[in-house]
């Protein structure tokens, strides 16, 4: 059997709509109800709805046998997993914004808001910059706004959201999208089902 | 009683013993200063003090190999130690330290390809041992040309990221030498790699697995298996267990290392772990 886990919300259904233009259905995944696991028998696989954060530690830890998680999600836990390719889902980037008249300041710290600690702190650390991290748990716009912060790091798609808010970005960090992640030993004894799986996908993405 | 893992340390010192090695009993605690200036070379940068009673710093064990090394004659006779201990690390995402039990084989000297053979062959037999009716796959990779081919790139350590993520994609977007997403995307047994590596660089570290036929259905050449070019520089490899989510063994040559405490220049050195903790893990499988 076969585990694969998939980021619950807007980006899974994305997903799971390319695994099943690839012949992969799981029946009754996408109607609205509180069930999280779905068996297909015929192709031996069983597919489950995870928070979208919580996809490379069910792949890591060898509970399910590959996964898709956004590239934000990755960079942030960095898990011992492998990244077979880029579904090309969803795609935004990882951006730092400020307020309109923000000015930097480089003899103070800086007061960074984001949900993502570990990619700040990376970007900064690589700078050679002095930070503050505040890690929020969403809404990061209203933290420069308020002045709780001076910059955010966060997903950007649009732009529309910063605008609002009267912010701009900044400086672009990554490009995200969601990718295909294996379990490094399932992968060797999987493997054959793996690559189908990710040729079929690649194919249609 | 003996708990599973148990049993896989009692059967794998059986193995290493009947090879030629000879059992090396450490003492738990070494002086701090011992591991203070090899950070680079330990897996995990924290280490576990204590005061003694004549005021000297000691750690607990963080690592087996600095010890033996340390301790292992300083000419070019070829050693070879085994052991079975205890060692004292933060794992990767844990809060605090863990004891983890390792066995695991160093061979230190002047070696010939016979030595290496002797280790891969061996790394193989553990995977074997502990596997039982399971599978069991060892990767081997050539730390050595992945080294050169970085030599001067300032995108090296996202490079060697994407290396152990099999990340095509990334590689390609990160610009990374032709000839190293090459290597990066091979994953066979060495009668088909082999042929391919030749292609693509003259290294011939990976040339002592030609004629290793016997172990040929376990050996997988993949690239993923680089890790730590400050420790390995030679070959490298990672075993694993159908069923077991996390490699079981790791090792490969590390001459750095004993060039770095003072050892002659033609000396080598090379080794590997098997992770214990691990072999139980495999018997709660979910299917």
């Amino acid at each position: 059997m076969l585990n694969i886990a998939l980021p619950k919300g807007r980006l899974g259904v994305k997903v799971y709509k390319l695994f099943a233009d690839a012949g992969y259905e799981f029946p009754g995944m996408l109607d609205s109800n509180r069930r999280l696991v779905f068996v297909n028998e015929e192709l031996n696989m069983r597919c489950f709805w995870v928070k979208p954060f919580d996809v490379p530690v069910y792949v890591e830890r060898g509970t399910a046998d590959i996964g898709a998680a956004g590239k934000d999600i990755l960079l942030e836990r960095n898990p011992d997993v492998y990244e077979l390719s880029d579904l090309k889902a969803g795609y935004c980037r990882m951006a730092v914004a400020a307020r309109e008249d923000f000015t930097d300041d480089s003899r103070r710290t800086l007061r960074v808001a984001t949900e993502f600690p570990n990619i700040a702190q990376n970007y900064y650390a690589g700078l050679g910059r002095d930070i503050d991290i505040i890690t929020l748990r969403g809404s990061l716009e209203l933290a420069p706004v308020l002045g709780l912060s001076d910059v955010i790091v966060d997903i950007v798609e649009t732009g529309t959201t910063l605008r609002e808010n009267n912010l701009h970005v900044l400086n672009y960090i990554a490009d995200l999208s969601a990718r295909l992640i294996a379990n490094k030993s399932s992968y060797k004894f999987k493997n054959v089902i793996i690559n189908e799986i990710m040729r079929r996908l690649e194919k249609n993405s | 009683m003996l708990r599973p893992e148990e049993k896989a340390a009692l059967s794998l010192r059986e193995l290493y013993e009947s090879h030629g090695y000879s059992f090396y009993k450490m003492s738990r605690f070494e002086e701090y200063d011992f591991y203070a200036d090899k950070k680079d070379f330990l897996a995990s940068k924290a280490i576990l003090t204590f005061t003694d009673i004549n005021g000297k710093l000691m750690a607990l064990r963080p690592d087996v190999t600095l010890s033996i090394i340390k301790h292992a004659k300083d000419s070019g006779e070829i050693q070879k130690f085994y052991y079975d201990e205890k060692v004292y690390r933060v794992p990767k995402n844990a809060n605090s330290f863990h004891e983890i039990s390792q066995a695991g084989i160093e061979c230190i000297g002047e070696l010939n390809n016979e030595s290496v053979r002797d280790v891969i062959e061996l790394a193989v037999m553990s995977l074997r041992l502990i596997a039982g009716t399971r599978k069991c796959i060892l990767d081997i990779a050539d730390a050595g040309v992945i080294t050169d081919l970085l030599k001067g790139n300032q995108k090296r350590d996202e490079i060697l990221k994407c290396i152990a993520e099999k990340n095509i994609h990334g590689l390609k977007n990160l610009n990374a030498p032709e000839k190293l997403i090459m290597l990066a995307e091979i994953q066979d047994s060495p009668d088909k790699a082999l042929h391919v590596i030749d292609e693509i660089t003259d290294s011939n570290c990976l040339k002592v697995l030609d004629g290793m036929n016997e172990y040929y259905d376990e050996i997988r050449i993949d690239f993923s298996a680089v890790n730590n070019l400050n420790y390995y520089n030679g070959i490298v490899f990672r075993g694993f267990i159908e069923g077991i989510p996390e490699s079981i063994l790791s090792g490969g040559e590390y001459d750095n290392l004993i060039h770095m405490i003072g050892r002659d220049k033609d000396s080598r050195a090379l080794g590997f772990a098997v992770y214990l903790d691990l072999v139980e893990r495999g018997y709660d499988s979910h299917d």
